[in-house]
Formats: C-alpha cells, sequence, structure tokens
C-alpha cells in the first residue's frame, strides 16, 4: 500500500517540493509537446478548428481514471490517500463560467500559459500577470465574494453518486463517452480543414480499443472483488474482521457516555462530528446543537468526509439504529465511528435532568456541570425557568 | 510580408506531438502526481502564492490580516503548487528548445494588432485569475485533476468553462484574424 505525501502530511517537506518541481516538468513538456505553448491553437477548440485541447485532455484523463482505479483494485492505494476537493456548486459554476470567457479572451489558462511563457509568447507573459492580479483581486474582494465562494457546498461529492450509478458503470461510460468524443472531434476537424482523416486514427483506432478493452477488465474485476479483497481469503477475512468487530463491541470501544458527549461538544472539540439518524421531522423537533441530520441511507456517502478523521458520533432517540448504523460503517472500514450511548432519551436524562427533579443526591460540581449542560443544550432563549426535557419519543 | 516569413518559419518548426499519446503522457503524470503526492496537477493556486506573496511586499500587515491570503502566512511560496508551477515552465522550455519552437513574439492573427492581443491577455488573465480562486483551481487542477478523480464539481466547472467560452468566443475572435 501506498502512502502518499498528502496523507502523511509531509506535503510541506523539501522532498515533496522536489517531487512536485518533477512533476511540473513532466507536466510543461507534456503540455508543450501536445502544442498547449500556443493561444493560437489552444483557443482553436472554440472555433471549431483545433480540437486538440479535447483530444489531449480527455486522454489524459481517461489514462488517470482508469490507471488510479487499477491501482485501487489492485490495492495499492486508496482513493482516501488522495485529496478530494469538497464540491460547491453555484462557486463552480459562476467560476466556470468566468473562467471560460477568460480563457478564450486571454488565450490561455494557468498551466498552458507557463508553458506558453518558456517558448517564448509575450501574450503569456501578459496573461500570467494578469492572472496574479485576478487572484490578489479575489482576495481584496474575499470580504464581499465570501458568499458566492461558499454557495452550494455539497461535500466530497463523486460523479457516479451524483448520476446514481456504480463507480465501474461510469468507468464505462466515461471510456466509451471519451471514445465517441475523439471521433467526433476528428470529424470536426475534417469537415473544418479540408485535413484527410487518418492523420491520427492509427493511434486513436488502438487508444480507442485499449480504453474500451481496460473499461470491460474493470468491469469483471470490478464486480468480482467490490472491495478489493483477495478471493482466496475472502471468507477467513470476512471471520476474522467480524471477530475484530465483536471484539471491539466487547471492550466497549463502539460507544461514547452521554457525560462524555456531553462535555466534548461544550468544549467544541475540534473533529468531532456529532450525526441525529433520525428522520428529518423528529430532528426538527428537538435536536442537539450543531449536529448534522443524515438519514440512515446517505451515512456512507455524507460522511466519506470524516472517514477516519476525528470522531463520528451517531444518536437516535434509543440504540438499535445507531448501533446497526455504525456497525455498517465499521465494515466500510470507519475506525471512527460511535454511538451515543442509550441514545438522545439517555442524553436527556443524565445530562439534561433538573437537579432538582432527580432522585439521587447530587455533589455540587456534578451540579454545576448539569447546569452548564442545561444551558448549552436547551433552548438557550429562556434559561431563567427550568424548561422541561424535550419530549423525545420510543426507538 | 511579414506574415509569409512568419508563415515560412511554421514550416521549419518540428511538428506537435500525436494528440493522444501527448495526452497519454499528460495522464501518466497525473496518475503518477496522485500516487506521489496524494494531489493532483496544478498551476493557478502557485499564480495565487506569487499574487500574496506581492501583495505583502507592498502592504505586509494588511495581507496577513486578509481572510484569504492572511493563512498562507509570512512565506506563501513555500508550497508544493508554487514548485510544480516552476516546473512546469523548465518542463515547457525543454520541450520547445527540444523542438526548436523557442521564439520571442506576441501570437495573434495577422491582421490583428499587438495592442489588441495584450488587451485580451491582461483581462483574460485576470478573469482566469479571479475564477481559479472562486472555484479553488483552474483546468489543471480542477477540470483535469478533478475529473480524474471523478469529482462531480469539477465536472460541474469542466462543462462551464466551455458553455463560458463557446458563448462568447465570437467577441474575441478578430484577435486570430489573418
Amino acid at each position: 500500500m501506498i502512502n502518499t505525501m498528502y496523507q502523511l502530511d509531509t506535503l510541506d517537506s523539501a522532498k515533496a517540493f522536489l517531487a512536485s518541481l518533477l512533476i511540473g516538468i513532466a507536466f510543461g513538456f507534456f503540455l508543450e509537446r501536445a502544442g498547449f505553448g500556443s493561444s493560437r491553437k489552444l483557443t482553436g477548440v472554440f472555433y471549431f478548428k483545433d480540437m486538440d485541447v479535447i483530444k489531449v485532455m480527455f486522454t489524459a484523463v481517461i489514462t488517470a481514471a482508469l490507471g488510479l482505479t487499477c491501482c485501487i483494485v489492485m490495492g495499492w492505494i486508496t482513493i482516501e490517500s488522495i485529496y478530494l476537493m469538497p464540491t460547491v456548486y453555484g462557486a463552480y459554476v459562476v467560476g466556470g463560467l468566468i473562467f471560460g470567457v477568460g480563457f478564450v479572451m486571454g488565450g490561455w489558462c494557468p498551466g498552458t500559459a507557463a508553458a506558453g511563457l518558456a517558448s517564448g509568447k509575450m501574450d503569456a507573459l501578459i496573461f500570467l500577470f494578469g492572472a496574479v492580479i485576478g487572484s490578489a483581486l479575489f482576495n481584496e474582494m474575499f470580504g464581499l465574494i465570501k458568499p458566492l465562494y461558499q454557495w452550494g457546498q455539497g461535500g466530497v461529492v463523486f460523479v457516479y453518486d451524483t448520476l446514481g450509478m456504480s463507480k465501474v458503470a461510469f468507468n464505462v461510460l466515461l471510456s466509451i463517452a471519451a471514445v465517441i468524443m475523439f471521433w467526433g472531434c476528428e470529424w470536426i476537424e475534417r469537415r473544418r480543414t479540408d485535413q484527410s482523416l487518418g492523420k491520427n486514427t492509427s493511434v486513436l483506432k488502438t487508444l480507442s480499443v485499449a480504453v474500451l478493452t481496460l473499461a470491460v477488465v474493470l468491469v469483471a474485476v470490478g464486480s468480482d472483488l467490490p472491495s478489493g479483497e483477495q478471493p482466496t481469503g475472502l471468507v477467513g477475512g470476512v471471520i476474522s474482521f467480524e471477530s475484530q468487530l465483536l471484539e471491539a463491541i466487547d471492550m466497549a470501544q463502539d460507544h461514547i457516555e452521554p457525560e462524555d458527549l456531553a462535555d466534548r461538544m461544550l468544549r467544541r472539540e475540534p473533529g468531532l462530528v456529532v450525526v441525529d439518524i433520525r428522520p428529518v421531522i423528529e430532528y426538527l423537533d428537538y435536536h442537539l446543537p450543531n449536529v448534522l441530520n443524515i438519514p440512515m441511507k446517505d451515512l456512507h456517502q455524507a460522511l466519506m468526509p470524516y472517514k477516519n478523521i476525528g470522531t463520528i458520533v451517531l444518536y437516535s432517540n434509543g440504540m438499535t439504529h445507531p448501533v446497526q448504523a455504525r456497525d455498517s460503517l465499521y465494515r466500510s472500514g470507519y475506525t471512527n465511528a460511535f454511538i451515543l450511548t442509550d441514545g438522545l432519551n439517555g442524553f436527556v436524562e443524565r445530562c439534561l435532568t433538573p437537579v432538582s427533579l432527580r432522585d439521587e443526591i447530587v455533589r455540587p460540581e456534578t451540579a454545576s456541570k448539569i447546569r452548564a449542560w442545561r444551558s448549552f443544550f436547551l433552548d438557550s432563549a429562556a434559561p431563567q425557568a427550568e424548561p422541561a426535557p424535550p419530549n423525545v419519543g420510543g426507538t | 510580408m511579414r506574415g509569409a516569413d512568419m508563415e515560412n518559419q511554421d514550416m521549419t518548426k518540428t511538428k506537435y506531438m500525436n494528440p493522444y499519446l501527448a495526452g497519454i503522457g499528460l495522464g501518466l503524470t497525473l496518475l503518477l502526481s496522485f500516487l506521489v503526492l496524494g494531489a493532483g496537477l496544478g498551476a493557478s493556486s502557485g499564480l495565487a502564492r506569487v499574487a500574496a506573496c506581492m501583495e505583502l511586499y507592498i502592504a505586509k500587515a494588511h495581507t496577513l490580516t486578509s481572510e484569504y491570503f492572511g493563512k498562507w502566512g509570512q512565506n506563501p511560496l513555500q508550497y508544493y503548487l508554487v514548485f510544480m508551477l516552476v516546473g512546469t515552465f523548465i518542463g515547457g522550455l525543454c520541450s520547445a528548445l527540444l523542438a526548436n519552437r523557442m521564439k520571442l513574439q506576441v501570437e495573434r492573427g495577422k491582421q490583428s494588432s499587438v495592442r489588441l492581443r495584450i488587451a485580451f491577455a491582461l483581462i483574460g488573465g485576470v478573469l482566469v485569475g479571479f475564477a481559479s480562486r472562486l472555484a479553488n483551481g483552474c483546468t489543471s487542477g480542477q477540470a483535469l485533476s478533478g475529473t480524474a478523480l471523478l469529482l462531480t464539481g469539477s465536472f460541474v466547472f469542466l462543462i462551464c468553462i466551455f458553455v463560458g467560452g463557446y458563448a462568447t468566443a465570437r467577441f474575441f475572435r478578430r484577435q486570430w484574424n489573418d
């Protein structure tokens, strides 16, 4: 298994800088080789004169995407060890539209302009200067722009989930779409300029066959090995895995006590993610402050950004659903998911019942803790009277 | 006459690489970046770091307290994507020299003026620099790396680049008129 520098948190080391420099050299080299050191050639795509931008770009995307999927299937790397950018729908739509106008107007994008400057293009130098100014402008206007910058946050979302298909199916669809696009590009160029089709087709034919074959192989391998586990060790693996799960439960490593959670939420512990898995209607009725409301079926997708980062605490009214959800998460590799002992009912009873209503004798330090919890977790607008604990139903 | 000269020079230049082979080269570079760095390629972040550095030089206290650049601290250039941007330049230089394509010029159509091309390049650059910060990346970080990771946001960004580009292309066409 490869440990990436992102995973090891060493992207700020000298080694990472050297690796980035070398990767950048390869990047710039292939950009210039492809002819992307020419703004005229780059913008040709917008006038249907020169479709190389699409050909190069989608070949690169499909190569990297299929290559990465192969590495994951082989068990060499996990997708979590790569930095995944969260989606911000509104900001990306507006950003993309502005970028498109800037691209066709200026004739460059940042990476190609660096390659263009290297081949002596003074318009690339001016463009890069403009991009630096544009970045500074963004910083200066950040106060104004912030709502737009954060408009439509969706977390880390994969396109196959958005489209409601499996990852393997999307890989195949992408491969087919890329091959169709390549032939479409050749067709457009043949119509627009009087070049004869056939110049690039031997390479393209090989590429088409290779991409589609690889996609089919991925389907075969991917459906055999859904989680990338070796088939021979599968049964043994499952048993030892389930034993680990049961052992963790036996050692009470799977739950967190209400008092502990109350304290940690009160001091706003960084990395603590509390998830209310009840239906929205119950959530709206009453919920702990600063928690996420995620229906059971969406847990795997929505919690992806927090997988094995920080602490995830699941709660419902009782414990049945959180236990099932937590075990499901554990099976998918989450080692940081916990359930709240006795659920919301227990939390209310143990943390939020006023001192005056308790049967047992409460020590003064516990009493002051209870008062702090109550003012934090119950409606802070009416702290003077002792509000009745929220009415929560059974599991 | 000058135009004809340029055309003659074009003829002597080495032909570009087959686009599909160049694409495979770029794709393998990107894959290497995923496996080694655990992050994709990037270019606009490097430029933004240069912008932060310039702002620090002009108004240090203001920049350090600004909400966006401030979090990059006193040495914004100590960042892996700054080194990648330098590498991109060096790689482009190697390829251009090897192919004998290195030539000082303002690339434009024969009928177009240098002034127009420079103005478009400058304003286009400002728009691209701004949009890259808004979308947390450019054609390298989002449209190339993000789509290879099959991230929804990157596909949204990529589609919008083409929508924005095709919708306005005719307004900027005269810089390429021959």
